[in-house]
């Protein structure tokens, strides 16, 4: 299914959050594809170290069945997603291009998410040039997966990436959380002069992260497990992504059992 | 019936149209169906959601308009009745189970009959089935303005002697197919609920009205015997509750949408008539216990309201009667959904128009097909005669259900390359072939008046297939 090798990530789940340079992370990027959406120009071009996984989707009503849609939109859908693919082509690494008709837009992003291993998904909201990226940590995070996006996306670039831990008061430590990914981050290569941490108390994570989405161009967070309370306001990072002015990379968690081969 | 009297050379219809080929891979996942272009068609509905849809759609016209009418018919053996039409509907859901985890594709009983029989019976049933679906949600429909009717009632609310069926029935008609055109935002979850509180209801009353009848709280039950009527009632009265039997088969129209259609379509459809046959059967015995059969009648379709009061008083009427509103919108609903993947799978084919299976991009649902299905239900409810509407509704559907036990057999004998289901039925010719016979014979025990009917849509379907589409060529073509 993919054109990269998916072994490293195997390797990688032993040795944990060793160091070694992986395999470009994989991001997939969804797309709305008939609803005229496109991914700004500044977005492209900081997502070009990544291989990307382009999901151009069509989202249909329960009475309507998919094979219907794909009779009548197929075509326009395929030529819509390689027009943006086009974009990626020029600067990327690596473009892939999946379509797919569904009642159910999560559990379509979920599934190829998962089928392609990617590392993050982005909720793509529209941008400007991107220099400061702001990496909210507010609960245990992958450490090693987000060093690996981050550090890979600002290699060689003049971004400046702000760590920013979110005390919520319980029993996490954010401030261990942000040291720890501000030492991954160093050990990947990133210069600590791009490098800012920042604490805050927050009682509402959620909202204050959308609040200050317009001082920073992107949005990198980890996804959060599934909860009650996200069940019931619907999941962290989709209120971040509908609330922010930004555009929004989740991270992955990674899967659980080492990834299965194919 | 059975032999395909394709000579024609061509494979178009009138209006120069062939049937789509939607090429689907053969290696479909458990999650999504992969086309030959390699888009991905999203499996989004599971175990639960199939029996939802099983359930929700059967549940409506065997607990809430039935009781009366047939207890009427035939006394406490209504419960056989039920029976009876429980016994067929699983000879039948076993073949088409099998049918679907082989074609899982839109149009259900229409597909598997058109690739096994071809394109005359294809036509026939597909056509019936459209106009069977209208007649099942008109029934439905009118069951629904007698409950809100009744609801009104009970609420005190005094209309001065206005009938409000007919304009309810109406009312909802048209509410619930513009809810269609206009998409459904989490109708599948809302009705996992609706059917888990319908049945929680149900099982509430039919336990108390169960041990009541049982004589464990010591009030009198009504000695009667069973075979009030004598039996042949109960066999006339099986086709006309057949009705109540129906929704099974609408688990096969969403076959495309189903999570791991190997294992869970047959269960979502056995185990769909299996609840509802426990319930009705329960339910008459219930009903029957509490007041005589000659009373029960004089209820008319809300007569398991009377018999909640009976047990709870107002309280318990009043939990039916909200039971009975969402059973009822349900099936409808459902019935309207199906009847519009019907005309899309007729349609795909060249059967029909194209421009039947026409969608909306902005609200992305089949505009045409749901007009076709909710305007002539109008006509229908307007018209009113219940039993002829359920009876004709279930004409259709036998014919439907004798034909996929038939094209069961074919196919097992002819078992093309492609054919490979995931789930098999034990002791196949058995099963099938007594199905079949069950399902014909049942059309035997109708009013004339319902078999000329659906006789008459039997003969003008393939006589629109005659002078549209008798090009067309679908057997064997997957």
């Amino acid at each position: 299914m993919s054109d990269d090798d998916p072994a490293p990530l195997a390797a990688d789940s032993t040795s944990d959050q060793d160091l070694d340079i992986r395999e470009p992370p994989r991001v997939l990027i969804p797309v709305e594809v008939l609803e005229g959406r496109a991914i700004s120009e500044p977005l492209v071009e900081f997502l070009a170290p990544a291989s990307i996984v382009l999901l151009g989707y069509h989202v249909l009503p329960e009475q309507t069945p998919t094979e219907q849609a794909s009779m009548q939109f197929e075509e326009r859908a395929r030529t819509a997603i390689e027009d943006i693919a086009d974009a990626f082509r020029g600067v990327g690494r690596g473009v892939e291009t999946r379509v797919a008709f569904t009642h159910d837009r999560d559990q379509t992003v979920e599934r190829v998410a998962a089928e392609v291993g990617a590392t993050a998904t982005l909720l793509p909201n529209p941008t400007g040039a991107i220099e400061d990226v702001v990496v909210p940590i507010r609960g245990a995070v992958d450490v090693g997966r987000l060093a690996d996006l981050v550090a890979t996306l600002l290699a060689g670039r003049a971004g400046a990436v702000t760590l920013w831990g979110l005390d919520t008061g319980g029993e996490f430590d954010a401030d261990a959380a942000v040291e720890r990914a501000r030492q991954t981050l160093l050990d990947r290569g990133l210069p600590a002069e791009q490098i800012d941490t920042e604490h805050s108390d927050s009682d509402a994570p959620v909202r204050d992260i959308v609040d200050r989405s317009d001082e920073f161009d992107i949005i990198v967070m980890g996804a959060g497990g599934p909860s009650l309370l996200s069940s019931l306001l619907g999941d962290a990072t989709e209120r971040v992504a509908e609330g922010a002015v930004a555009p929004v990379l989740v991270v992955r968690k990674r899967p659980d059992p080492p990834e299965r081969t194919e | 019936m059975g032999t395909t009297p394709e000579s024609g050379t061509g494979t178009t219809n009138r209006a120069g149209e062939a049937p789509e080929q939607v090429g689907l891979s053969t290696e479909a996942s458990a999650e999504a169906t992969v086309t030959e272009e390699g888009t991905e068609l999203e499996r989004s509905i599971g175990l639960v959601g199939g029996i939802a849809i099983g359930v929700g759609t059967m549940i409506g016209a065997g607990i809430f308009v039935f009781p009366g009418l047939a207890a009427g018919r035939a006394g406490p053996a209504a419960a056989g009745s039920f029976a009876i039409g429980a016994v067929i509907a699983l000879l039948v859901a076993l073949p088409a189970s099998e049918l679907a985890t082989a074609m899982p594709k839109s149009g259900g009983g229409y597909y598997f009959i058109s690739r096994a029989l071809g394109a005359l019976p294809g036509a026939v049933v597909g056509i019936s089935i459209w106009l069977g679906l209208v007649f099942a949600t008109a029934f439905y429909l009118v069951g629904f303005g007698n409950y809100a009717a009744a609801l009104l009632a009970e609420a005190g609310v005094g209309l001065g002697g206005v009938p409000i069926v007919m304009p309810m029935a109406l009312v909802f008609g048209v509410l619930l197919t513009a809810l269609n055109l206009f998409g459904t935002e989490n109708a599948a979850k809302l009705q996992n609920y609706v059917v888990g509180l319908l049945l929680t209801i149900l099982v509430l009353f039919l336990g108390f009205g169960g041990l009541d009848a049982l004589g464990v709280f010591g009030s009198q039950s009504t000695p009667e015997t069973f075979f009030r009527y004598g039996p042949f009632p109960m066999f006339t009265t099986a086709a006309l509750v057949f009705t109540s039997y129906l929704g099974f088969a609408q688990v096969a129209t969403v076959a495309g949408d189903i999570k791991q259609p190997g294992r869970n379509l047959p269960l979502a459809m056995v185990g769909s008539v299996l609840i509802v046959a426990v319930l009705y059967v329960a339910t008459i015995f219930v009903a029957t216990s509490a007041f005589g059969s000659a009373r029960l009648e004089t209820f008319g379709e809300t007569a398991i309201v009377e018999v909640a009061r009976n047990f709870v008083g107002s309280a318990g009427a009043l939990a039916i009667l909200l039971a009975g509103l969402l059973a009822t919108v349900s099936s409808a609903n459902a019935s309207i959904l199906s009847t519009s993947r019907a005309v899309f799978a007729v349609s795909r084919d060249a059967l029909l128009p194209k421009v039947a299976s026409r969608m909306n991009l902005k609200y992305g649902t089949p505009h045409v097909a749901l007009a076709m299905a909710g305007g002539p239900v109008l006509v229908l409810v307007a018209l009113g005669e219940v039993e002829v509407l359920a009876e004709v509704a279930s004409f259709l559907h036998l014919v439907m259900y004798g034909l996929m036990c038939v094209a069961l057999i074919a196919m097992r004998r002819d078992e093309p390359e492609w054919y490979d289901p995931d789930f098999r039925v034990p002791a196949y010719p058995l099963v099938a072939g007594v199905g079949a016979l069950a399902s014909f014979g049942l059309i035997g025990f109708m009013q004339p008046a319902s078999q000329v009917i659906g006789i008459a849509i039997m003969l003008a379907a393939a006589g629109w297939y005659k002078y549209y589409a008798a090009d067309v060529m679908l057997k064997g073509v997957l």
